[in-house]
């Protein structure tokens, strides 16, 4: 279970005249998400979806409010008064809240994560990127090369495994990220966009390949996607964010049972009511704005 | 069968290189690089018609011949220290000291550098020491060491030690800490420690800075060895250069001099090879 409570996230920016201000991207955004649900995030660009997620890995830490997984703290909130801030950085002074244990690998939740820009590691190769995660997730030696062949096959990347990165195209590195994310196995997956940059029909294979993970293993898969269709088809819940600052507009349950043709009309009314949600959004955006 | 065992035989030997042959064959990769780029025609073009005129500038009296030794006399003067100075040994005494200040140098510049960039609470305590000792020009501690070291190997090795360290530090640091913050972050999600970030994610990310200050260290210690020679010992490159001045031997400094530019090329061309080896995946960007 994930439990984000009242999570904000302000960024200070620099004006013009050299003043800085506070921004803020996401605004009070409350959300429980049952393990074994598949929830969608949907809203428009720029809305705090890929902070937020970051925020749910532990990889920023919230301004205000708290994120636990399974009743751990993932992150303690950044301090808000001068006396708590001095305490903070005394408490952090050597090492940032963010970073691991100094030797041992060792997940802090089980937690995979695809990054929206991939960020798979240059200086790897294709078989290497995904041994060296099993590596970290302490999986033993014997064990590695059948998990990243299955996972690899499974993203239609058999026949690449000893490129670099640079040497594939956007749509494989993002596979590559989705196998290296798949392979360790997680309870929970955060996906920022992770079909965006393959074909139409790819996607559909990937879609399909991942509810199929899903419903055999009971992961918790948290989804942020800019496709309405693929939100509605995939997910039991759609979380719709509204415009700057983020915070949840509102929270749309799919209850299609499964198997879901993807074409069928109650997928269709709901992708229209959120879309028309949408639309609301960017007409009525001065409203949110004030 | 026959051709079962054949194909065998094949594998085995595609995968089982020997080690001599490998070495055979990383020295050709070596030397076609580096030497391949000399031998080209391209250069060549330009190098022979700059060699004629050198040679016939001063034999046909247009600059003084008493000033401009000619290719040919310079390299007869080469055979002649080769055989009666015994060049190789004020080589092999110039080699020595290089290469332990050298090591010295990026053993220590190295890790430090490393530390520095990845945490900031070591970077708060050190960085400001060596940004304050780094501006000094390394020439500078020439008087200061040899009153410590006096004259002789430990001084001239301290020397290139100097201008080796802070090039390679501070381009380590800098690679280090521009590391991409992604990568991090997409490691520490699967778990990585620390000392994993280091020595898979920061370093591999740091490389050809790293490599960048190493190749500018190469070019100051040869800097920092002749200046360490002529204030010190009678061995070297440095001290041959000074004496041939005693001596008014303008082709044994030319010599020098060549064996220098020649000296400094050949390290870089190494490190160009080590970066070749270590980046591949930089390879057919
Ligand atoms: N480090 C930062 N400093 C200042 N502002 C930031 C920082 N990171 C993100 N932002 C701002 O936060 C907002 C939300 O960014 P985020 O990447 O979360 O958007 P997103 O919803 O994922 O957008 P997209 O759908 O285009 O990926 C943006 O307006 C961005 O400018
Ligand atoms: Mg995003």
């Amino acid at each position: 279970m994930i439990e984000a409570r009242r999570i904000s996230k302000f960024f200070s920016v620099i004006n013009e005249d050299r003043s800085a201000e506070g921004f803020t991207v996401l605004n009070s955004v409350s959300l429980s998400i049952e393990s074994g649900s598949f929830v969608s995030l949907l809203g428009p660009t720029g809305c705090g979806k890929s902070t937020f997620l970051e925020i749910l890995a532990g990889l920023q830490a919230p301004s205000d409010g708290e994120v636990w997984i399974d009743g751990n703290l993932v992150l303690e909130p950044l301090p808000s008064t001068r006396k708590e801030m001095e305490e903070y950085k005394r408490k952090y002074r050597f090492l940032s809240p963010i970073a691991n244990s100094l030797f041992r690998d060792n997940p802090k939740h089980d937690i995979a994560m695809i990054f929206q820009d991939y960020a798979v590691f240059p200086w790897m190769t294709v078989r290497q990127n995904v041994h060296f995660t099993l590596k970290l997730r302490g999986v033993a030696k014997a064990d590695r090369p059948d998990l990243a062949a299955r996972y690899l096959r499974m993203v239609g990347l058999v026949g690449s495994e000893n490129k670099y990165p640079s040497q594939l195209s956007g749509g494989m590195r993002q596979r590559l990220a989705l196998a290296r994310a798949l392979s360790v196995e997680p309870k929970i997956i955060l996906m920022d966009e992770p079909f965006a940059a393959v074909d139409a029909l790819t996607r559909e294979r990937l879609q399909e390949d991942l509810l199929h993970l899903w419903r055999e293993t009971k992961k918790t898969i948290v989804l942020v996607t800019h496709d309405v269709d693929e939100a509605v088809y995939l997910s039991d819940e759609v979380v719709v964010f509204s415009p700057l600052p983020g915070s949840i507009r509102n929270k749309v349950s799919v209850d299609i049972p499964r198997p879901r043709r993807r074409s069928s009309v109650e997928i269709r009314e709901i992708k229209e009511r959120l879309l028309a949600m949408y639309r609301f959004d960017t007409v009525h955006e001065a409203d949110y704005i004030i | 069968m026959p051709a079962d065992t054949l194909t065998q035989n094949d594998r085995l030997q595609q995968h089982q290189a020997r080690w001599w042959q490998v070495v055979v064959r990383e020295l050709s990769v070596f030397g076609r690089n580096s030497f391949g780029s000399i031998v080209s025609v391209e250069f060549l073009t330009v190098v022979v018609p700059v060699l004629i005129l050198w040679e016939a500038l001063p034999r046909l009296g247009v600059v003084p011949q008493t000033l401009v030794p000619t290719p040919s006399t310079v390299a007869l003067t080469f055979w002649d220290m080769l055989h009666n100075i015994r060049l190789s040994e004020h080589l092999i005494g110039s080699a020595l000291r290089f290469a332990i200040g050298f090591i010295v140098a990026v053993a220590t510049a190295f890790p430090i550098g490393v530390l520095m960039g990845w945490n900031l609470f070591i970077r708060k305590h050190c960085l400001p020491v060596f940004q304050i000792l780094a501006p000094i020009p390394p020439p500078a501690w020439v008087p200061i060491t040899i009153i410590i070291f006096g004259v002789g190997m430990p001084m001239q090795v301290f020397l290139i030690f100097l201008g080796v360290f802070y090039p390679v530090l501070f381009n380590t640091y800098q690679g280090i800490k521009e590391t991409d913050p992604r990568y991090l972050a997409s490691a520490r999600v699967f778990g990585a420690s620390e000392f994993t970030l280091i020595t898979r994610i920061y370093i591999w990310h740091a490389l050809g800075s790293v490599i960048m200050g190493v190749k500018i260290g190469i070019a100051l210690g040869l800097v920092m060895l002749v200046i360490a020679e002529m204030y010190g010992g009678r061995t070297g490159i440095g001290y041959l250069l000074l004496e041939a001045k005693e001596y008014f031997q303008i082709d044994r400094m030319v010599v020098c001099m060549l064996m220098l530019g020649f000296i400094g090329w050949f390290l870089i061309e190494v490190m160009k090879y080590i970066e070749l080896k270590l980046a591949v995946w930089r390879i057919g960007r």
